[in-house]
């Protein structure tokens, strides 16, 4: 019987410190045991250092970095050995799963060769026997019709699958302790349940220690045994997750959990916040800034008759001043229907007017100017930013585009929106590697403003943050919005987000409208069966609440 | 795939057609007439003039051009004007000696590339790229003809281990060990730049893929360095190194007629360099246009194996949605 409250140390890191030639190290001092059959998570925000961490128990550090320190693996220091004693411990005594499944995996090689391949590194002798133990481990990871399996390759698999290879390959040759490094970050909320739950039944059945690397509160409630708060390369905190939750002491661990947003609970009496009595008060008889009309959207050639329908017959309308969440998992359309907006995709049917005006009808020279009523905010900052401009030069690109007012006018529009979103007219000259992730987003937002758009499509424009920025952008952004009275297509992945900004939600699924409705009345009571499951899945940052899993099981 | 494939032979065709009109017309704009070349310096005019006529050259352009195309689809490509004997004759008989040279060059660029770039990546020593990066300068620098001739005279003349050229005598099949030392010297110095292009290519392709996230869960899986490096990072760099091999091709052709000349080597590089100087019309543009449908099936051939090699490609074309 697996004693699952075990203290027996298992891994043990002491006073770690990591740096690299920059002034700041990466991780300046971090202890941390693990035991032998618990869920670990490290949380902490980008930088504090517990990716680092991670790494430097496998020896895996970029190049160039020095770590200091012990790390002792079963009681034998394990930091600084050499790359061949290293690789007798990788994969067969600690092993470690990615974040991002849709690159951890060799794309030319089969799912069957890369598990026989982590077999093989620790001694599996014939392929018989490895094709055999790879059955079992897809099976183990609850893939469907392992056999065939063995024979794809991994751009065949969704995300999840993928992530559930990843996980196969780590717990190939049985560890005892395994390294997650937000393995369900880039998942959908439902596919991230699956995975979560899979997690604790291995940890069920094998005994192996888990360390959950995350940055999601919610999954940290959802499974974690203890946490470990990370700030800036040095432990805040440290806790059983119940007391952790119910009574944070650092201040660090307060802000972090309570710029976590929450959800309302399903079924409970209908409550339209705040935005509830502005949305009462817009004008839906005017014209809307955006209507979809029977949009079609398909992709691959029609004419062969392989298209494949990412938007099907999907009628909606923004009013002026709206704001209008679209929400849905991956492949469900939503920046598809953003894009439409913008008539940057093909529509194969249907309507799609802005202001009352047929986008696409439009001759060239008119789309222009209708397209100036609309902006763009993209999901990454750093990608959507030109590296070589200041990000003044970015701003003022669209009015130098539309040649709005004179230079020096334009000069002034660019420091009355850096002043807008809250940054120091100064930083016009900066470039934006030198400003951080959500200054960035503010910056992208500025720029998405500076023509006073009457639509701003925002997709998922906070998803690359930290909670704690991403609701302080959030705020700024309902603040800009109540101001400027745009509206807003807002596309997230995210539900508490939407429910954070939205006055009405979209819920798509596969190309189809499931649901529309006012935020508040979809949340707490969805009509359709869909947005239930997708509520149900995200999960809750209380551990008081955790009701899929039995804790006393192994007591 | 099948689909692909024809667009790719529709676009060959048409840059082998235009390559044609090209060629035709270039040669026409090179100094110098073959008449006289032919009717010699005490020719009449009269004389002149039937030769001209003989050969078709006072008629215009386009109707030359596609007298010259007609010929050519029936694979009557007529007789040499200087060199003596058939056109068809003349190129069948230095086609395999050239053949046999270039693919020989081919596969010991290709093997020396793969070799060195390997060696230099898993070995991971600094004193390793630093001679490795040296000789590559070196090898694209000094010219083709430069090496040719430093390597006759150290292997064939200073040192006399291997000869200095001709081609093996009784044929390459006879005597695969003699065939072997008469192929080294010109198989060497025509792979030399091509070689060079590929390992340079080659290594930073290695170190690229070395940096994906799947090498990282390779390593995080105890595979040690060497075995990633040759199962998966090769495996990954590969498709992209087939089209360069495809462009190096290209010059592996250029580069004969100069190996050829010094090597006295009776292929069909030389057979170009002869026909330049005696103004053979007929032998330079079909062997012009023979190079051309050569690198055209080659960037062909790169294409599809490039497709075949990478099973996103070759297993299915379906459009996933954008939406992520």
């Amino acid at each position: 019987m697996l004693d699952l409250h075990s203290t027996e140390a298992v891994l043990e890191i002491e006073h770690l410190a990591i740096s690299f030639s920059q002034p700041r190290p990466a991780v300046e001092d971090v202890s941390v045991t693990l035991h032998r059959g618990e869920i670990l998570a490290l949380v902490g925000e980008s930088g504090s250092g517990k990716s680092m961490t991670a790494r430097a128990v496998l020896g895996l550090l970029p190049p160039g970095a020095k770590a200091t320190g012990s790390i002792r693996y079963d009681d034998e220091e394990i930091l600084g050995l050499p790359e061949a004693e290293l690789n007798r411990i990788r994969g067969r005594r600690i092993a470690m799963v990615f974040q991002e499944p849709q690159t951890a995996l060799n794309p030319v090689r089969t799912i069957g060769w890369q598990l026989r391949e982590a077999l093989r590194a620790h001694g599996t002798p014939s392929r018989k026997a490895a094709t055999e133990r790879a059955i079992e481990l897809l099976r183990a990871v609850e893939i469907p019709e392992p056999e065939r399996r063995l024979a794809a390759y991994p751009h065949q698999l969704s995300g999840g699958q993928k992530q559930r290879v990843v996980l196969a390959l780590a717990l190939a040759n049985e560890p005892e302790v395994l390294l997650a490094d937000e393995p369900t970050t880039a998942l959908d909320v439902t596919v991230q349940a699956e995975i979560l739950r899979l997690l604790d039944r291995i940890r069920e059945r094998t005994g192996t220690a888990i360390v959950l690397i995350t940055h999601n509160m919610g999954v940290v409630a959802e499974i974690a045994d203890r946490v470990v708060v990370l700030q800036a390369g040095n432990v805040v905190e440290e806790g059983e997750t119940r007391a952790l939750f119910a009574d944070p002491g650092e201040p660090y661990t307060q802000t972090l959990l309570a710029s976590v947003l929450r959800l309302p609970e399903l079924d409970e009496p209908v409550v339209e916040a705040r935005r509830a009595q502005a949305a009462s008060q817009l004008d839906h008889r005017s014209v809307p800034a955006v209507e979809f009309r029977g949009v079609h959207v398909r992709y691959g050639s029609s004419r062969r008759g392989r298209a494949f329908p990412a938007i099907a017959d999907v009628s909606l309308a923004v009013a002026p001043g709206e704001v209008v969440g679209l929400v849905g998992e991956s492949g469900s359309g939503k920046t598809t229907l953003g894009r439409l907006a913008a008539g940057l995709v093909p529509l194969a049917d249907g309507q799609v007017l802005l202001r009352g005006e047929d986008v696409l009808a439009a001759p060239r020279s008119e789309r222009r100017h209708l397209r100036r009523g609309l902006a763009f905010v993209h999901q990454d900052p750093e990608a959507s930013l030109d590296p070589r401009y200041a990000v003044g030069a970015s701003i003022r690109e669209p009015l130098d585009i539309h040649r709005v007012g004179t230079p020096a006018e334009r000069d002034a529009r660019v420091a009355e929106l850096l002043e807008a979103v809250q940054l120091p007219a100064s930083y016009a000259d900066r470039r934006p590697r030198e400003l951080s992730g959500g200054q960035r987003q503010r910056i992208a937002l500025a720029r998405a403003l500076a023509l006073e758009p009457a639509l701003l499509v925002a997709d998922e424009p906070t998803s690359a943050l930290d909670v704690s920025v991403q609701a302080r952008v959030l705020e700024l952004f309902r603040e800009l919005q109540e101001r400027m009275g745009f509206a807003c297509l807002f596309i997230s992945h995210d539900l508490a987000v939407v429910h954070q900004v939205a006055d009405r939600v979209a819920v798509l699924r596969a190309g189809q409208l499931v649901e529309v409705g006012p935020v508040g009345s979809v949340f707490s009571r969805p009509a359709a069966d869909y947005p239930r499951r997708l509520l149900d899945a995200v999960p809750v940052p209380d551990p008081a609440r955790r009701g899929r899993r039995v804790k006393e099981l192994a007591s | 795939m099948t689909r692909y494939l024809f667009s790719r032979l529709g676009s060959a065709l048409l840059v082998t057609v235009l390559a044609s009109i090209g060629i035709f017309a270039l040669i026409r704009l090179v100094p110098g007439d073959p008449v006289s070349v032919l009717a010699g310096p005490d020719a009449t005019p009269a004389s002149r003039a039937a030769i001209r006529a003989e050969l078709g050259l006072d008629r215009p352009f386009w109707s030359q051009y596609v007298h010259w195309l007609g010929d050519l689809v029936r694979l009557d490509l007529g007789p040499s004007y200087k060199l003596g004997g058939d056109v068809g004759s003349l190129i069948a008989d230095g086609a395999l000696n050239t053949v046999v040279l270039t693919l020989f060059a081919l596969v010991l660029a290709s093997a020396g590339a793969v070799a060195a770039s390997t060696a230099a990546v898993v070995g991971d020593k600094r004193w390793l790229d630093s001679l490795l990066s040296a000789l590559n300068t070196a090898a694209v620098a000094v010219p083709t003809f430069a090496t040719a001739l430093v390597l006759v005279l150290v292997f064939a003349v200073r040192f006399p281990v291997l000869p200095a050229g001709g081609t093996p005598p009784g044929g390459f099949l006879a005597h695969p060990d003699i065939a072997f030392q008469y192929l080294l010297l010109p198989g060497l110095a025509l792979a030399l730049p091509a070689w060079a292009a590929l390992t340079r290519f080659l290594t930073e392709a290695l170190h690229t893929e070395l940096r994906q996230p799947y090498v990282t869960t390779a390593r995080a899986l105890g595979i040690p360095r060497r075995r990633i490096v040759l199962t998966q990072a090769l495996r990954n760099a590969l498709p992209s190194s087939i089209t360069v091999l495809g462009i190096q091709f290209g010059t592996l052709l250029g580069g004969a007629i100069l190996v050829e000349a010094v090597f006295a080597w009776p292929g069909l590089g030389r057979l170009v360099e002869q026909g330049i100087s005696s103004r053979d019309y007929p032998v330079v543009q079909v062997l012009l246009l023979l190079s051309v449908v050569v690198f055209v099936l080659t960037q062909l051939a790169t294409d599809v194996i490039h497709a075949w090699l990478d099973p996103r490609v070759r297993l299915d074309s379906r459009v996933k949605g954008a939406s992520r």
